[in-house]
């Protein structure tokens, strides 16, 4: 089982908002902020943003592409591609036993 | 302000990511959640690149949030609130009550900060007057409290003790106001919300002025009472909402912190 997302502590949260984001193709800083904020309704800081974006780069879950204008794109490599994938099927796993020891069906 | 934050971050954090970061900064209005975030950034990357590299390690972090403001929120309410209260019933120990609700004061331009991400992007004049008004009136209302700690109800260089913490009590009310205008208006928290701390500030505004028209006597305990009880629990009520609207979305054993 790959999990490697909680050894990131207070940043694995928006570590997977960022792989999330990431998932459809590259995006630079600002339009990753503009995704998590759009997709969660909940602000996402510079500092946070940056944080865990040089966490994910050193980790080798994403990697930078040539800037365009000042602003730099990443976008996700095949480990981080494999790594959000198994965070995400996790969540869905625990999210449908939830729900059932609720008697309610998932959506 | 970008130069002065980057500058703020360790020199080879600089060189790799500096760039584009400044870049980011100047993509939309900072405010003071913008600018908290970043300085948690800061302070991030320093122990990140001191050698502090181990996974671990990492938990030490502590990104600006939401729930971080709504937390700040709701106790810098209590605190406040309680502080005072504490002071008006007490008067053999006010100055434990006035140091409850410098506290709270000092939680409640925390809090302002961790609520203040989306509105500051409209209404940056708005939400910086917001800021400023409680962190001055703060800092006022601390040097009244150790000026009446040290030398009593004797004035200094023509100041009293008791004149700044009005100004400071005052100062916090007035900030919440403006900064429950920009709420309402940009609509990025619960309308009800911004609307019970507007209508609590105000109501606190004119406690506070009838109460001190009739001397302070024991008559206005009631007014002072009925007014900052509202707008603590105006600050309350938008911190529960801030809350509430930032539920973590890994808040499993998959991977929560």
């Amino acid at each position: 089982m790959v999990t490697p997302l909680p050894e990131l502590g207070r940043f694995a949260e928006p570590a997977l908002l960022i792989l999330v984001s990431l998932s459809d193709g590259p995006k630079h800083g600002y339009a990753i902020m503009a995704d998590v904020e759009q997709g969660t309704g909940r602000p996402m800081g510079p500092g946070t943003l940056y944080a865990a974006l040089a966490r994910l780069e050193e980790r080798g879950f994403i990697e930078a592409l040539p800037p365009v204008d000042r602003r730099r794109p990443y976008r996700l490599t095949a480990l981080g591609a494999t790594t959000v994938a198994e965070q995400l099927r996790e969540l869905s796993a625990f999210a449908e036993l939830g729900l059932r020891r609720l008697g309610q069906a998932p959506r | 302000m970008i130069a002065l934050l980057l500058r703020l971050y360790p020199a080879r954090w600089r060189t790799r990511y500096g760039d584009e970061f400044a870049a980011l900064l100047a993509e939309r209005p900072l405010g003071p959640f913008d600018v908290a975030d970043v300085l948690l950034g800061a302070l991030d990357a320093h122990l990140h690149l001191r050698g502090l590299g181990s996974y671990s390690e990492h938990q030490r972090g502590f990104p600006m949030s939401l729930r971080l403001g709504g937390i700040a929120a709701v106790i810098g309410g209590a605190l406040w609130f309680g502080g005072l209260m504490w002071s008006m019933l007490d008067p053999a120990d006010q100055d434990f009550g006035a140091v409850l609700a410098a506290f709270g004061a000092a939680a409640l331009v925390v809090g302002l900060a961790g609520l203040s991400a989306f509105q500051a992007r409209r209404h940056p004049v708005l939400v910086w007057a917001a800021f400023a008004l409680p962190a001055v009136g703060g800092a006022l209302a601390t040097l009244g409290l150790f000026m009446l700690a040290v030398v009593g109800d004797q004035p200094v260089a023509g100041v009293y003790g008791w004149a700044l913490l009005i100004i400071g009590v005052l100062g916090t009310i007035a900030g919440s106001l403006v900064f429950a205008v920009a709420t309402y208006r940009t609509a990025a928290l619960p309308r009800s919300g911004a609307v019970i701390l507007g209508v609590s500030a105000v109501i606190s505004l004119i406690g506070f002025v009838a109460a001190s028209s009739q001397g302070g006597t024991g008559s206005s305990e009631p007014v002072f009472l009925a007014a900052f009880g509202a707008f603590a629990i105006g600050w309350i009520v938008l911190g529960l909402q801030a809350i509430r609207l930032d539920r973590p979305v890994m808040a499993t054993g998959a991977g929560a912190a």
